[in-house]
């Protein structure tokens, strides 16, 4: 060793204070995010055609297209089959999930199905469907049902399966009638399952429904942005996909909450 | 389950299947053949794809597409999402925009894809990539935002660089969330990959859709999903043995 000096210890001088602004988190965040916009639009403007979507041309044209009625007519349709797809999904993917979960035989049965209906890209049966429904909105409602029911299906299976023994021995001995062992046992038991499975089901369905109205020209955002880009107006097409990754986040937001609001006991996996 | 003897476990499985054939078969003789077909239908159509060598070249047509969006998607994803682990003002800066692309439905792109880039090959590249970036950026955030301070603390203070710093703190460390987010990304690919070949220029196993559903030739249609439903299947199993295969690790650090 010679002659090596140590490095000396750091003065210790206090932040000033635009430093701790700059570094806190918020700013950080609304800087990336101011970063990103500029990109963007310089980027459009040095390189794409005129009629590519930039951040200036869709705040320009935002809320002409936010309170047009046509536009919140298609928004209304495509949501409002999401929300019924989920429900009809939830209700009958809860039920056969259960069964299921609860009955071997029933397990055993159908495990195949639901497990490789589940892999299956929904997108790839639309031209089944619509075979099926016609080129109507009900194909787009039953895509999006097709696309949600299995992933609640095998969250709600997973949920009935993993009720602790002790819960339903207790049940048992108390001579608890299955009704009641099922809604006061396994129902709350498997909540935050079911919660999962809605989450991971409604991306699936709003996918679904998107995909339905860009095959089957149904009114509906999907349909408002290909109908739009189509023609070239793609400042408005985008106020379409800001509303779907609002209601995207929103639902996934929504979800995360519930869960932490509701069911604090629930350990994730 | 203990109890059940193995015969009649297998039993169900096989009697399941077996009724599903058989529900599928008679099923399609008493419907339109516009409809639905019967499976022996499907099964002679799905063999004279394969004869033919229609099959082969489809499948390797959409392999090709989904291979390089996925290998673009993880060859993206992983290191930048490590580099988002080790520089915190970065994450902190970044992970809310990432959550929020990860939750946005991509499909809703395309329309602006296909008008800008036209029909080729690179535009579906760019839908799989799409669909696939985002889980594993956005996985392997959660990963880093979960990594122990001690441990590269412990890693300062034995003097260790930058370079051994990746190499025996922060790759270990987030590679088993990085690979739930591969397996996620595996099950969203194949959907990018179906919806480019439904939308932009139709090729592979979706054109095979297509085709059957617009020639009313239900059989072909029904053997190209029952294809694209054992890719399925295959692509999921693989993606859970690779997140089971390094979820070992992830008990460790808990």
């Amino acid at each position: 060793m010679t002659a090596q000096a140590l490095p000396a210890a750091r003065p210790v001088v206090s932040k000033p204070a635009w430093r701790d602004w700059v570094e806190s988190p918020l700013f950080l965040k609304a800087a990336a995010g101011a970063i990103m916009l500029l990109l963007w639009e310089g980027v459009v403007r040095a390189l794409a055609p005129a009629y590519v979507a930039r951040p200036s041309g869709i705040a320009r044209v935002f809320t002409a297209v936010i309170s047009d009625q046509q536009f919140l007519a298609a928004a209304g349709a495509t949501l409002s089959a999401v929300i019924m797809g989920l429900l009809v999904s939830l209700v009958l993917g809860t039920l056969v999930g259960f069964a299921m979960g609860r009955i071997n035989m029933m397990e055993r049965g159908l495990r195949y199905y639901v497990n490789s209906l589940f892999a299956t890209p929904m997108i790839a049966i639309l031209p089944l469907v619509t075979l099926w429904f016609g080129y109507s909105a009900d194909a787009r409602f039953a895509i999006v049902v097709f696309a949600a029911f299995f992933s609640v299906t095998i969250n709600a299976c997973d949920g009935a399966r993993s009720v602790p023994m002790e819960y339903l021995e207790v049940a048992h001995s108390f001579r608890a009638r299955p009704l009641h062992t099922l809604f006061d046992i396994i129902f709350p038991s498997s909540l935050p399952y079911l919660l999962a499975g809605v989450r991971l089901a409604a991306g699936r369905a709003l996918i679904g429904a998107v995909v339905a109205e860009f095959f089957v020209s149904i009114p509906g955002l999907g349909y408002f942005i290909l109908y739009n880009s189509r023609t070239f107006k793609h400042n408005e097409a985008f106020v379409a996909v800001i509303v779907l990754v609002a209601v995207g986040v929103s639902f996934e937001v929504l979800v995360n909450w519930l869960t932490r609001r509701y069911l604090p006991w629930a350990r994730r996996n | 389950m203990g109890s059940e003897t193995r015969w009649a476990r297998y039993g169900t499985v096989v009697v399941s299947l077996l009724a599903g054939a058989a529900v599928w078969e008679v099923s399609g003789h008493f419907t339109t053949e516009a409809f639905w077909a019967p499976l022996s239908a499907t099964v002679r159509s799905l063999a004279g794809f394969a004869g033919s060598g229609v099959l082969l070249r489809q499948a390797a047509d959409s392999f090709q597409l989904y291979l390089s969006g996925l290998a673009l998607a993880i060859l993206v994803g992983a290191p930048l999402g490590m580099l988002l682990a080790r520089v915190r003002w970065l994450r902190v800066a970044l992970e809310n925009y990432i959550t929020m692309l990860y939750a946005t439905p991509m499909v809703a792109l395309i329309p602006f894809i296909l008008s800008m880039m036209g029909f080729g090959f690179a535009p579906k590249v760019l839908v799989v990539f799409l669909f696939a970036v985002f889980p594993v950026l956005y996985n392997t955030v959660e990963g880093a935002r979960s990594i122990r301070p001690e441990l590269i603390e412990v890693a300062h203070s034995f003097r260790s660089n930058e370079w051994r710093l990746w190499c025996d703190v922060m790759i270990p460390y987030t590679l088993p969330f990085m690979m739930t987010g591969v397996r996620q990304a595996i099950a969203r690919g194949l959907v990018g990959m179906v919806a480019a070949e439904f939308f932009l220029s139709p090729s592979g196993l979706g054109q095979m859709i297509m085709m059957g559903s617009q020639n009313f030739d239900t059989a072909g249609m029904l053997a190209a999903i029952l294809i694209i439903v054992l890719l399925g299947v295959g692509l999921m199993d693989l993606g859970r043995f690779l997140e089971n295969r390094f979820a070992a690790w992830r008990g460790y650090n808990r």
